[in-house]
């Protein structure tokens, strides 16, 4: 049943194709209807959704932190583009159809850009794998790429059973270990992923919301089976990446398995981002 | 005779600054910039008409009006207490205006362009100023009343810091920097709308106390004597400092130094009358703001800086030199 209602679907596309070929002449003088949108975005997450989801001639600009591979996974394609510092009138001067935004960042910006009738996308930040599909299908709507974003969810949810085919048979006791001896708890990306692995959040059990700090003490104390760990900026001078050297956190590193995330793969939620989930299966299959 | 000749001074001085202002407000105007650093002009009629009005001209507008306010109130403030180190922004006037936005603003109580949100600032600035006088009102101990400013400078700035803390959005912490820096960055006219009600009433307050603050450089028992309330002036420029950098601490942060240094370098033009300072540290402050905002459009390609960082980093020399000359001051 399923496949002839997919054909029915699929002729009556070819029908509507048909009648734009057909209208296509008149439609030209109006090629915004025709042509998908022009895109600019102003977060670093919302570009590397934009540049997953849009064509590259539709992208005019992305913002500046995407361009760095310590920042983003799509730095390469990002630096094909023209960057932004998410200003307005760095965004009046590229003058895109739509501007996809975080709903946390840049607010006067968003809200100038409302005032002057542009179509700005807020993506709220993602902490659950539902999430991600929601801003992958808001994305793909907004840069009119709709079937982009259900292939990518369909991607998602593929490897969403493939790791849930693959969890482990002992789920470790895990503590995540950031610059600065942060920690990630319920209600964060990180979380998620670690819940759909298969391993245990040491710090999510015992009561910690989003994300807190963690003390050398507690961290010793928790007698975690597995340590991951996630550099950012490493080769930069920083109290909070002092902290990864402190000895004790060395000779545990030595006494348990340890894995690293980059943190990239953490801060956005991306399809990408489960891909870190089978980093932590590997690790916890050692 | 001679206060004619140096109210002729005093004119041909806001005449000057007048002059010096307007250029800088143009120059403002003409600056933008794009990701590849500044530009001048405006691109295309179209797009032009559009960027000056909308993003320029607000800009300009605000660092005009905030910069005149945080002139005019540090002077009125160094006239009341009798004291060259008085400021909005030491004394914790613009630190308590902070916390009270933020308080209303994190909590969802108002959006960024609801009127609640320069009300929370002016409720915030008028306590640490009443905290203020509390602590060192009665005293016109220099020492007193910059440590007192200096104390309620700090516990306001940690409230904030606790109060983004525990602010559910989690972007909270992060903006700290704007609330403590400052900054003009892609402002609407929305929000010249915001402070001009509070900072109008303001500035009538303060330059009400203009005679008031004459009086007070003879005492407050002469002044008293000459028919001026000391506690009146108190009022006048409490109350008016409060609304007007209320009002403007709403809309752009807290943008340091500008009440400390302009009246200041202006006091040797016209002598020692509080109430001749008043109008040019206006213009001073307007100049002064809107010449560290052009600056920072000038700066390189790069994240923009913010406001409160440039006008430290010219304010905090001067304030270095009068630490100096007041010492030199003390020990001869």
């Amino acid at each position: 049943m399923p496949p002839l209602q997919r054909s029915t679907r699929t002729a009556s596309a070819r029908v509507l194709t048909l009648a734009a070929a057909l209208c296509a002449p008149a439609l030209v003088s109006h090629s915004a209807l025709a042509a998908p949108p022009t895109v600019a975005s102003i977060n670093v997450c919302a570009d590397q959704l934009v540049l997953a989801l849009a064509d590259p001639q539709q992208i005019l600009s992305v913002s500046w932190l995407s361009a760095d591979p310590e920042e983003s996974l799509f730095a390469s394609a990002a630096s094909r583009h023209a960057l932004n510092y998410g200003t307005a009138e760095e965004l009046l001067r590229f003058h895109p159809d739509v501007v996809i935004a975080g709903a946390y960042t840049n607010a006067f910006t968003r809200a100038l850009l409302i005032r002057l009738g542009y179509h700005v996308v807020e993506l709220m930040p993602e902490d659950t794998v539902a999430e991600i599909e929601n801003n992958l299908r808001k994305v793909a709507d907004a840069v009119g790429h709709p079937e982009r974003g259900d292939q990518l969810v369909a991607a998602i949810r593929a490897e969403s059973r493939e790791l849930d085919a693959h969890r482990p048979a002992h789920a470790p006791a895990t503590v995540v270990v950031r610059p600065g001896g942060f920690t990630v708890g319920k209600h964060s990306l990180a979380d998620s992923l670690m819940t759909l692995a298969g391993i245990r959040n040491v710090a999510a059990e015992q009561g910690l919301d989003r994300w807190g700090s963690l003390s050398m003490e507690t961290l010793l104390r928790s007698a975690p089976e597995l340590l991951v760990l996630t550099g950012y900026r490493l080769a930069q001078p920083s109290l909070a990446n002092m902290m990864l050297e402190h000895p004790a956190l060395t000779r545990l590193r030595t006494e348990h398995p340890t894995t690293t995330i980059p943190a990239a793969y953490w801060a956005c939620g991306l399809p990408q981002s489960l891909d870190s989930a089978a980093l932590l299966q590997t690790a916890a299959a050692r | 005779m001679s206060a004619t000749l140096s109210t002729g001074r005093h004119w041909r001085l806001c005449a000057a600054l007048g002059v010096l202002v307007l250029a800088a407000a143009a120059l403002s105007l003409l600056l933008g910039r794009s990701s590849g650093g500044p530009t001048i002009g405006f691109g295309g009629p179209e797009l032009g008409a559009v960027i000056l009005r909308e993003i320029r001209l607000p800009r300009t507008l605000l660092a005009l009006l905030v910069g005149g306010t945080l002139g005019l109130c540090g002077a009125a403030l160094q006239g009341l207490l009798r004291n060259p180190l008085a400021e909005p922004g030491l004394l914790g006037a613009s630190s308590g205006a902070a916390l009270g936005a933020v308080l209303v603003f994190y909590f969802g109580l108002a959006g960024g362009d609801s009127l609640l949100l320069p009300l929370g600032a002016v409720a915030g600035s008028l306590l640490s100023l009443a905290l203020l006088y509390a602590l060192a009102g009665k005293s016109s101990d220099l020492l007193t009343v910059v440590l007192a400013g200096i104390a309620i400078n700090a516990f306001t700035a940690a409230l904030t810091s606790l109060v983004l803390n525990f602010a559910p959005s989690p972007y909270a912490a992060l903006e700290i920097l704007f609330w403590m820096l400052g900054s003009l960055a892609d402002r609407s006219l929305v929000h010249v709308w915001l402070a001009l009600p509070l900072m109008i009433p303001g500035w009538l307050l303060v330059i009400a106390a203009a005679r008031g603050l004459d009086a007070l450089t003879l005492g407050e028992e002469t002044a008293a004597s000459l028919g001026f309330d000391p506690r009146r002036t108190q009022w006048l420029v409490v109350t008016g400092t409060a609304l007007a950098v209320g009002g403007a601490v709403a809309v752009t942060g807290v943008v340091g130094f500008v009440g400390l240094v302009v009246p200041h370098l202006l006091r040797p033009w016209v002598g020692h009358h509080p109430s001749r300072l008043l109008l040019p540290s206006f213009l001073g402050g307007a100049l002064l703001a809107t010449l560290a905002d052009s600056t920072i459009r000038l700066m390189p390609p790069g994240p923009e800086l913010k406001l409160g960082v440039v006008t430290a980093l010219l304010g905090a020399p001067f304030f270095l030199r009068l630490v100096i000359s007041s010492r030199n001051a003390a020990a001869n």
